[in-house]
Parts: C-alpha cells; sequence; structure tokens
C-alpha cells in the first residue's frame, strides 16, 4: 500500500496555499481600491482626454498664473504640418534614444541655458507644442511657462506626451536632429 | 524556528523598517497619481494606460502591505507581498540601469532624485529584501504561521 503524502507535508502544502490566498487578497483589494480612488484618472487616460484643467474660466484664475492650453493627438500633427515647433521637454538622452518626429529637444533641466538660443532659432510668433513622458508628467508644463515668461505668445501642452505617441504607432525620430 | 530576545528585537525592527518604508512609499505616491505614472513611464518597461494602472493600484497595495507590518497582522501574507513588489522594483532598477536611462527612482513619488539614485535605490531595496527575509524567516516558531 503506497503511504501517500504525509500529514505534514498536506498541511506544509495546505498552509502555503493559504498564505498565498491572503497575499493575493492583499492585492486584489489594494488594486480594487486604487481604481475606485482613481477612476476618473484612468477613464481620462483610456478615452485620451485632458486632465490638467489647464483652461479654467478667468474669474478662477489667479494673478501671475500661467495656463496653457492642452492639445490632443489628432491636433499635434496637424499643427505640426501648419509650421508650430514641437519641443521636447524631457532629458536629452531620452530625446536621443526616441522622439516624435520633428520635435527639437529642449529638456527642463536645460531651459534656463538654452532657451535664448531656441528664441534665436524660432521667433517668438511661432506656435509652440511642449511634450514630456505623458499625463501627469510636468516637465512640459514648467517648460511651456518658461517659454511664455521668454515671450512666446502661442504655447500649447501636448499631455499624452511621447507615450501616447509611440504607442498610436506614429512617425519618430531617432538622434541628435529633429 | 527559535528566537530568543536578540531574534524578537530583529524581527520587530526589521518588521517596522520594512512596513514603514512602504506605508510612506504607498502614501507619497497615492497622493499625486498622475505624476508617479510619469515615473514609471520614465522606465518605458510597460504599455501607455499600464503605467497609469500601475501607478493607480500600486499605492494602495504598497499601504495596505505596509499597515498590516507595522500592525503585526498577517505578517507573513503582509512580507510576501512588498517581497514580491521589491523583486519587481529591483529588476525594474537593473533594467534602468543596464539600458543606461538617466531617469529618477521615482520609488517614493516624483523627483526624488536624479540618474545616481538607481544605484542607491537598487541598494536600499536589496537591503529591505533582506529584512523582508529575516521578518519572514523569524515570524514565530512555526516557519508557516501566520
Amino acid at each position: 500500500m503506497s503511504p501517500g503524502p504525509s500529514f505534514s507535508s498536506r498541511f506544509l502544502f495546505a498552509d502555503f496555499v493559504h498564505l498565498f490566498l491572503e497575499a493575493l487578497a492583499i492585492c486584489l483589494v489594494g488594486a480594487f481600491f486604487g481604481v475606485l480612488l482613481h477612476h476618473p484618472l484612468l477613464w481620462k487616460v483610456v478615452s485620451g482626454q485632458s486632465f490638467s484643467q489647464a483652461v479654467l474660466p478667468m474669474e478662477e484664475r489667479h494673478p501671475g498664473e500661467v495656463f496653457l492650453v492642452p492639445v490632443a493627438v489628432e491636433e499635434v500633427g496637424a499643427m505640426a504640418a501648419r509650421g508650430a515647433v514641437l519641443v521636447d521637454a524631457r532629458p536629452r538622452e531620452l530625446y536621443r534614444e526616441e522622439h516624435i518626429r520633428g520635435a527639437v529637444s529642449l529638456p527642463l533641466a536645460k531651459a534656463g541655458e538654452e532657451v535664448a538660443a531656441f528664441r534665436k532659432r524660432f521667433p517668438v510668433t511661432v506656435p509652440v507644442i511642449v511634450y514630456c513622458s505623458g499625463y501627469g508628467c510636468r516637465d512640459s508644463h514648467e517648460l511651456g511657462a518658461r517659454l511664455i515668461a521668454a515671450g512666446y505668445g502661442e504655447v500649447l501642452v501636448y499631455e499624452g506626451g511621447f507615450p501616447e505617441w509611440r504607442d498610436q504607432g506614429l512617425p519618430l525620430g531617432r538622434g541628435d536632429g529633429p | 524556528m527559535k528566537k530568543g530576545f536578540l531574534g524578537t528585537l530583529v524581527y520587530h525592527l526589521c518588521r517596522l523598517l520594512a512596513g514603514g518604508v512602504f506605508f510612506f512609499a504607498g502614501a507619497v505616491k497615492g497622493a499625486d497619481v498622475g505624476a508617479f505614472a510619469g515615473e514609471i513611464a520614465n522606465y518605458r518597461m510597460l504599455p501607455y494606460f499600464f503605467n497609469y494602472l500601475a501607478a493607480a493600484v500600486l499605492p494602495m497595495v504598497e499601504l495596505m502591505a505596509g499597515t498590516l507590518l507595522l500592525f503585526n497582522r498577517r505578517v507573513r501574507a503582509a512580507a510576501l507581498v512588498v517581497g514580491g513588489l521589491n523583486l519587481v522594483f529591483i529588476v525594474a532598477l537593473v533594467s534602468a540601469l543596464l539600458r543606461g536611462l538617466d531617469i529618477g527612482c521615482g520609488c517614493f513619488g516624483p523627483g526624488d532624485g536624479g540618474s545616481s539614485s538607481l544605484v542607491e535605490a537598487l541598494l536600499r531595496d536589496l537591503g529591505l529584501m533582506a529584512a523582508i527575509f529575516l521578518i519572514w524567516r523569524l515570524r514565530g516558531d512555526n516557519p508557516l504561521s501566520q
């Protein structure tokens, strides 16, 4: 007669299963509350809506605040074709690896040194679209504010940024040039 | 495994350390999920939407597991969860270092360090992994006790 699994080994297996189920329960409850709390954000990402609330009614604005107009992925290509300048606010190394085709690099960290050169290259009357690493990335907003301070009149933010552009299979560039 | 006074002390110190770190990390990341999603996107490991899903879910899981460790409840299950998360973070950090990415760690939310912090974060995560292993080993006489 085969002895079969011992009592202790069956106990160990049952205990491991119990432990695994408890750990799974922690993850599932956390995931449930995480999605529940942040479902508006997740929905906006899925549906491609802007969620910066960048354009507030005039009476809600505070003096000195800069509000950047968000631009959707569909409009970015059309605006660039009409002469708007696409600006990549991410670190230069990320730009070299891959960027939106036609974009120029102006990393936020180097904006202090490079905005003057950028201004010589592109007149302040040209519309500028700034992007970085997607929704929630603030570098594009900060760089946009600096460009407005440098005199640019039409500065927009592409909030979906590089990840959205890449994931939609739109044209990419590599290396130092646009 | 029998543990004396020293073992009990080490167990509680490791439990409070790991619980505190994960609770704090979860709270900081959960305060600005959009920005945290940007930090995850910098690692370029996940498709676009999943950066946001991970940013919404991870802080809550960290908060829950951290709380259980701090309150000494369901310690083995919580240690299993934070150990699994820690392993994922270590893989992400090693991958970022191997690819030479010049990014912040994002371990405690956005803007917590520059490129050099990846190595520091990796060392910290390896230390945390050791603490989690000790919690697992020192939790009660029965190695499988809850």
